[in-house]
């Protein structure tokens, strides 16, 4: 059984590989895409970015639209008095 | 790296930490070895080898210290013969007797035996031949046969047994008919 099984161990010794493999494997790394979880990290850093510039492109939106309002309400109110100052001299005439 | 037929070193030789470069200059003999006696292929098994070691390249970081990765190579690339073999099934024969040798730095024992053997192998079926070739190139015990196929120590057990009964019985015959 021994003898058996020393003509096994025999028969199935390492084999050397091609000798171009290990160039060939350490080239086939180089051309792997990143791992899965890089990728993703990339997608949601940039759709992250993306909404943190929408975000601040509606705020800063926000922002104009409540100083041009605030600026429309101080036009009308000066408009206002100059209407009244205007009727009042034309009254008194 | 290690030299052809020194399997037991595969169990020492991985200090930890070790680049991918290294670790694949320490084990490919043993990964390349694992598939060609399996498939009895030479181009399927550097096929096989390549893929399992780019699957190591993506994997490095999980596997946490350089001596896992022995076992680890060793399981993925027994699956991964497995599955190669069961979906080239029997689309694929080939005449064992006109593939070439990879070489050997001093291939011991009976040329003639070792290459009948080889054939005997390459004929059982899967799950048996990659038991024999697990117990008899990288000295695996049955019980680390069984963590690395995830099947029952006494599952191993028995075909090694059978296998090496037919396997007997049939290069008995055969070198008989020789002679």
């Amino acid at each position: 059984m021994q003898d058996f099984e020393q003509q096994l161990r025999d028969a199935l010794a390492r084999k050397e590989q091609p000798p171009y493999f290990e160039a060939k494997v350490l080239a086939a790394t180089r051309r792997q895409p990143k791992p899965v979880f890089l990728r993703w990290a990339f997608a949601t850093a940039s759709a992250l970015l993306i909404a943190a510039g929408i975000w601040t492109d509606h705020r800063a939106g926000i922002q104009a639209k409540e100083q041009l309002q605030l600026a429309l309400r101080v036009t009308v109110t000066e408009l206002g008095k100059v209407q009244r100052t205007v009727r009042a001299s034309t009254e008194e005439e | 790296m290690p030299t052809a037929g020194a399997a037991t070193e595969a169990n020492v030789e991985c200090p930890p930490n070790m680049t991918f470069a290294e670790l694949l200059r320490a084990n490919q003999s043993m990964v390349f070895s694992l598939a060609y006696h399996f498939l009895r292929d030479r181009g399927a098994a550097e096929e096989v080898a390549q893929d399992v070691f780019l699957r190591l390249h993506g994997k490095l970081d999980d596997l946490a210290d350089s001596r896992h990765v022995v076992f680890w190579l060793r399981k993925v690339t027994s699956h991964r013969c497995i599955d190669y073999a069961r979906k080239r099934g029997s689309q694929f024969t080939i005449a064992l007797d006109d593939t070439s040798e990879p070489s050997v730095a001093s291939q011991p024992g009976d040329p003639l035996l070792n290459r009948r053997l080889q054939q005997l192998i390459a004929a059982l079926p899967e799950k048996p031949r990659m038991v024999v070739v697990l117990r008899y190139q990288e000295d695996l015990t049955p019980e680390e046969i069984s963590e690395v196929l995830e099947m029952p120590v006494r599952t191993v057990k028995s075909h090694l047994h059978r296998s090496l009964a037919m396997l007997r019985e049939k290069i008995e015959r055969s070198m008989g008919d020789i002679r």
